[in-house]
């Protein structure tokens, strides 16, 4: 699908909401951003030119303002995992949206979800990899006495 | 003439809600123009056609509404879609009465907005007085409601009822509208006001018979 057709709505706009809902629609998406608290929009980029709404995502009510029947994608990303998890079950569930995903710290419930077709991003998951990969890869390379005095 | 590019307007003092109409419409090959407030809206109208003006109701300074009852007397052939935000109904219905085409609600798809301003120009040069009738708003009523655009089919409906408060199809579109909303109460009134108004009426008996019990799943007939 032409990526500038896509209509897409982002449940809460904390750092990780603001930037990919600024992204997006720098990139041509047409995005609804949720938030309960209109003060985090302030964190939305200039190059932001979508939609912002204030509420709860969780009522059914709000996901419908935003029109979320018409939605293509929708992500989660408010600070608790249950929420997300919620909201993901709802719009996959409930409104049929196409592609879900959410946002979740604890990697141990990413499994359950996946067999629903919630897709769950985990960082906690995603930065210890990078942290391994890190080491893995300076391990290799110089013993740490080494490094510690600065060569 | 028929081969120019139909166009339009769109009056809006958020930047970002021009910039998302113009990238939705500008792709449908209309010819796109943009206002950043009402007097700037009537200064454009009146340096060239429109086929079609996209307004905002809440602008600084002169406001939608007046732009609107402007444009309805000095530039009949232009079509006017008014732009709400949510919650914001009943100014779109006092819209519509003054000539409004129709209207949409913020936030909207891209496809959303690109069908509306299709069928708005589809539905060629009807005059908005010929379009207030009975039938007409009915149909309105129901294409809105299989668009999910359901407080513009809420104006429809009470549109239909006051150019006909007889007939018992507006009334059972009504309760389905209420029933919708989780308003099972509302609903059954109108249900019943339809089946007090024709007795034979079937849409308003299945619903009632469906709906008259704790919630049973079924299909909401539109009639």
């Amino acid at each position: 699908m032409d990526r500038s057709d896509l209509y897409i709505i982002v449940a809460g706009c904390g750092r990780l909401g603001a930037r990919l809902a600024s992204e997006l629609s720098r990139t041509g998406s047409s995005v609804v951003v949720i938030d309960r608290d209109p003060s985090r929009f302030a964190a939305l980029t200039a190059e932001f030119s979508g939609f912002h709404l204030t509420g709860d995502a969780i009522e059914q009510e709000v996901l419908r303002s935003a029109k979320i029947e018409q939605a293509d994608c929708f992500l989660a990303t408010t600070n608790q995992d249950n929420i997300n998890l919620m909201l993901a079950q709802v719009a996959k569930v409930i409104y049929g949206v196409p592609l879900v995903m959410a946002r979740i710290y604890d990697p141990l419930r990413s499994p359950v979800y996946e067999r629903l077709g919630i897709d769950t991003i985990s960082p906690t998951e995603l930065s210890a990899q990078e942290f391994l990969r890190m080491i893995t890869a300076r391990a290799g390379l110089e013993p740490a006495s080494a490094l510690r005095n600065g060569r | 003439m028929a081969t120019q590019k139909p166009r339009i307007l769109i009056a809006d003092d958020e930047k970002n809600i021009r910039f998302t109409m113009t990238h939705a419409l500008e792709r449908s090959g209309y010819e796109i123009a943009a206002a950043v407030n009402g007097e700037d809206a009537l200064k454009q109208l009146e340096a060239a056609e429109f086929d079609l003006l996209l307004l905002d109701l809440r602008m600084p300074g002169m406001d939608g509404m007046e732009v609107l009852r402007e444009a309805a007397e000095r530039y009949p052939g232009t079509r006017v879609v008014i732009v709400t935000a949510h919650g914001t109904v009943e100014n779109a219905v006092e819209a519509v009465k003054l000539g409004a085409a129709d209207f949409i609600q913020k936030p909207f798809s891209p496809t959303e907005i690109r069908d509306l301003v299709a069928q708005i120009l589809d539905r060629g040069h009807i005059r908005t007085e010929e379009a207030h009738d009975y039938a007409t708003h009915l149909a309105l009523a129901k294409r809105s409601i299989n668009q999910r655009r359901l407080a513009a089919a809420t104006a429809y409906v009470k549109q239909a009822i006051a150019a006909d408060p007889g007939r018992p199809e507006a009334f059972n579109l009504l309760g389905v509208l209420q029933e919708i909303e989780g308003d099972r109460h509302g609903a059954l009134k109108n249900y019943r006001i339809a089946l007090d108004l024709n007795p034979s009426y079937e849409p308003a008996r299945r619903n009632l018979s469906r709906s008259g019990e704790p919630p049973i799943p079924g299909t909401l007939s539109l009639g």
